[in-house]
């Protein structure tokens, strides 16, 4: 029968199901495959037979539709039985069921942890084979179920059926979370978490389910990756579309999926991290302990992220935090960031493990003092931002976060964590902290808790207080290090503050999140968006991609730092949703960029969450100094709204975001060579 | 006959399960089914043989390929077969060379002898006619 036809009849028998159910029966025994076809037959479903697991896969892979389930036998001359079952389970997500005449336990146990959803002995009973439907629909609800678990609720409402069905998909970009219990999140992060890393070598901690094979995403995979995120949006990203969009050959969609979740845990993590470090840097006071704070998560010395991306990657998490505080902070944090980032030269190491880490601190409250100290001290250090500024947004944020006061020390105490450096980031750290416990009420008026929502469920709230207070710190930390973004921060904060959108550039209105929410947000932090792509067009506050930050700023009206982060995480789209503009092109931009640009700002924008809302505002003033700092031109206005355009245009791509912080960063120190964004 | 093969243990239940998927769809699945095994068991058998020469003392590779062997055997129903197979192995686990060189004739044994007992079968089966084919057989 011809494909087409027969896949007309198939199609009408399925109607039925579980009657013409697609069955592939692999096993090289030729009698045991035709008795088993067979008895498939006279079950009614629809039947394809191999011997050759190689051949099995390809049909599969031709076409993954083509079939509901996979029987297979365990002992096979060209492949094992175990390494197919799980290419089947990663790759296509079908549910295999093992045949084997072998019964002894530890290889039925084998199977099991394998990922087969059951193990059938040989010789197979017609009877056993009438109810091999069930783990067909068991998948499917479980996926849903899975879906509906999304821990980034807030984010979306996964109900993507291709989305990962390991990771409830978390689009984090809804804001609706924001009160969600931070406990039911951490416990979900760390599974997810643990779900999605298997296939990042990166990764450090990487728990995930057994031998999958390890992808390795490198800084050109991820930045694909993140472009494919930001050109769907990250509400919609699902790793089917992301892994067309890639097009990268060898890649499945469970890599994706796995990455995918990381991300977003990434970009909440930068939310959160961002508003700390906003607070960070008013309190660290315009030095560059953020810088220091290179050694985020036990990286050694920011110098690594200069140049490597890693930095990128947190600086907008720092900035994500501060943002909440000031968007101005942010945008000083980024620039300290940005510094920190230079001078950490890490590498991608660093990036990655800062990154990592901010992104794991996002995704666990505990975690993201670690990561926030991390992504603040990097923006910290360079933003010297003005305490007094960072307490503007700080204040802001304060209220928004009613409970991020303790956010705030949360963050810096979560950037001490990072750091050594004295600076705010402890404040932070400990906010985030602290916040990160109480964080449900933090998160509502401030930017932050806008920003937290996308990325971090439970950092969000800790962002919140820490948004604030890392704000400042970034501020203060930029003028330490001299970035006149300091200045501007202060004056660009106070006006984002009020007028989040204002503020930036002409960001375009992403519509991610940032956009609507900034004006919101009013003087959102969108700071975070500093890292605005180096193009001086303070337009990138345009934080297009921040979707979530969208949804953040609405909440947030005070949270213009957290736009930043948003604009971090979403792509900074969180300039006050005015400037959200293309998240996207921060991202790409920041991605595009050399070095500089690195990924800090993608990174932030990488957190769609709702910080690139609060961002926006600020960013815009944030933005501008680092912006310039990315940009050599001393525009710091510009680089600031830049950043944040950037940042809300990569909505998903911390690429972007980073690389606008770095930009902003750079700009302010020329020798701050940003770190390359590091791949997740 | 039938019985009789049943009786003697030369098949089991899993034969008879064959045998009900037999149909009008597909009037002479057992003699393929059956036909297709000795075909399949010849090869792996004289690849079992190779491996007792080429491999001495090689457990696992003579088990695997035994493994493969006894899961063709349980397929049709060869119990008897399979029976044979099963001690190999667990000569195989043993690393009893000795045991396993005397399974493996056991299972070369039965196999010979299972063949022609099928072989006779069939022929009944086919004596009895396109009714006699269609329909089960009593015997």
């Amino acid at each position: 029968m011809r494909p087409d036809e027969r896949k007309g009849v198939v199609a009408a028998r399925r109607d039925q199901f579980p009657v013409g159910m697609r069955v592939l029966a692999v096993d090289d025994d030729p009698v045991c495959l035709k008795v088993l076809e067979t008895l498939l037959l006279r079950c009614q479903y629809h039947v394809s037979t191999t011997n050759q697991a190689a051949i099995a896969l390809k049909m599969l892979r031709e076409n993954r539709d083509m079939f509901d389930l996979v029987i297979s036998d365990v002992h096979m001359p060209d492949m094992d039985g175990f390494k197919l079952l799980e290419l089947v389970g990663l790759e296509m997500d079908l549910p295999v069921i093992m045949l084997s005449v072998n019964g002894e336990t530890k290889t039925v146990m084998k199977g099991i942890t394998h990922g087969a959803c059951d193990y059938l002995l040989k010789p197979v009973r017609i009877e056993e084979l009438r109810n091999i439907w069930q783990h067909v629909v068991r998948r499917k609800f479980s996926t849903r179920d899975r879906a509906n678990l999304d821990i980034y609720e807030e984010c979306n409402k996964p109900s993507n059926a291709d989305s990962d069905h390991a990771h409830g998909h978390v689009t984090c970009g809804s804001p609706d979370q924001s009160g969600r219990p931070s406990k039911k999140r951490k416990e979900y992060y760390s599974e997810e978490e643990d779900e999605g890393e298997e296939d990042n070598t990166q990764e450090t901690d990487d728990p995930s389910a057994p031998k999958k094979p390890r992808v390795v995403w490198s800084v050109e995979l991820h930045r694909k990756f993140v472009a494919a995120v930001n050109q769907l949006g990250i509400d919609k990203a699902v790793p089917k579309r992301i892994l067309e969009l890639m097009n990268v050959e060898k890649l499945t969609r469970e890599n994706v999926a796995s990455h995918l979740q990381k991300y977003r845990l990434y970009l909440k993590r930068l939310s959160a991290v961002a508003s700390q470090q906003v607070s960070i840097v008013a309190a660290l006071g315009g030095r560059d302990p953020f810088l220091h704070m290179g050694a985020f998560e036990g990286l050694q010395g920011y110098q690594a992220f200069t140049s490597s991306t890693s930095l990128s990657s947190f600086t907008p998490h720092g900035l994500i935090n501060s943002p909440r505080n000031n968007p101005a902070a942010f945008g000083t944090q980024r620039v300290s960031a940005s510094k920190s980032i230079q001078t950490v030269t890490g590498g991608h190491a660093l990036n990655h493990s800062i990154c990592d880490a901010n992104k794991y601190h996002l995704s666990s409250p505990g975690n993201q003092q670690g990561n926030l100290g991390q992504g603040m001290a990097t923006s910290l250090g360079q933003t010297q931002m003005q305490p007094k500024w960072i307490q503007e947004e700080t204040d802001d944020l304060s209220t928004i976060f009613s409970g991020n006061g303790l956010a705030n020390s949360g963050m810096s105490a979560t950037l001490q964590g990072v750091t050594s450096s004295p600076l705010l980031p402890q404040e932070l750290v400990e906010c985030t902290q602290v916040k990160v416990g109480s964080q449900p009420s933090v998160l509502t008026p401030s930017v932050s808790s806008g920003h937290l929502e996308g990325t971090v469920g439970v950092s969000s709230s800790l962002l919140d207080p820490r948004v604030s207070q890392q704000t400042t710190i970034p501020l203060s930390e930029f003028s330490a290090s001299g970035l006149p973004i300091h200045g501007l921060f202060n004056n660009s904060c106070a006006t984002k503050l009020g007028a989040t959108s204002s503020a930036s550039t002409p960001v375009h209105p992403s519509d991610d999140l940032l956009v609507a929410r900034d004006t919101k947000a009013g003087a959102s932090s969108f700071g975070s968006t500093m890292l605005l792509p180096p193009d001086t067009e303070q337009k990138y506050l345009n934080f297009g991609g921040g979707n979530s930050f969208k949804h953040k700023f609405d909440e947030r009206t005070a949270d213009s730092l957290f736009d930043l982060k948003f604009v971090w995480s979403s792509g900074l789209s969180s300039q006050s949703a005015s400037n959200i503009g293309a998240h996207h092109s921060i991202s790409q931009r920041w991605n595009n960029s050399s070095s500089n640009n690195s990924n800090i700002g993608a990174r932030m924008i990488g957190q769609p969450s709702s910080s690139a809302s609060t961002v926006a505002p600020h960013a815009k003033s944030d933005f501008l100094i680092s912006g310039d700092m990315l940009v050599p031109k001393n525009a710091s206005d510009l680089s600031v709204p830049k950043l944040q355009s950037e940042l809300s245009s990569s909505s998903c791509s911390f690429d972007g975001l980073l690389n606008s912080i770095i930009k902003v960063v750079r700009s302010y120190h020329p020798l701050v060579s940003l770190p390359q964004h590091p791949s997740l | 006959m039938k019985k009789s093969l049943f009786d003697q243990g030369y098949l089991d239940e899993q034969f008879c399960q064959v045998e009900d998927l037999q149909d009008e769809a597909s009037p002479n699945f057992v003699e393929e089914v059956v036909t297709l095994f000795f075909k399949d068991s010849g090869r792996l058998m004289s690849n079992i043989e190779q491996a007792l020469e080429k491999y001495p003392r090689d457990f696992n590779r003579w088990d695997a390929y035994m493994q493969q062997l006894k899961g063709s055997c349980c397929s049709i129903g060869a119990s008897r077969m399979k029976n044979e197979c099963m001690s190999f192995r667990d000569s195989c686990g043993q690393g009893n060379v000795e045991g396993c060189m005397r399974s493996f004739q056991k299972v070369k044994r039965e196999h010979a002898v299972l063949r022609q007992k099928l072989e006779s079968y069939f022929q009944l089966l086919r004596q009895a006619g396109p009714a006699g084919a269609a329909t089960r057989p009593i015997m």
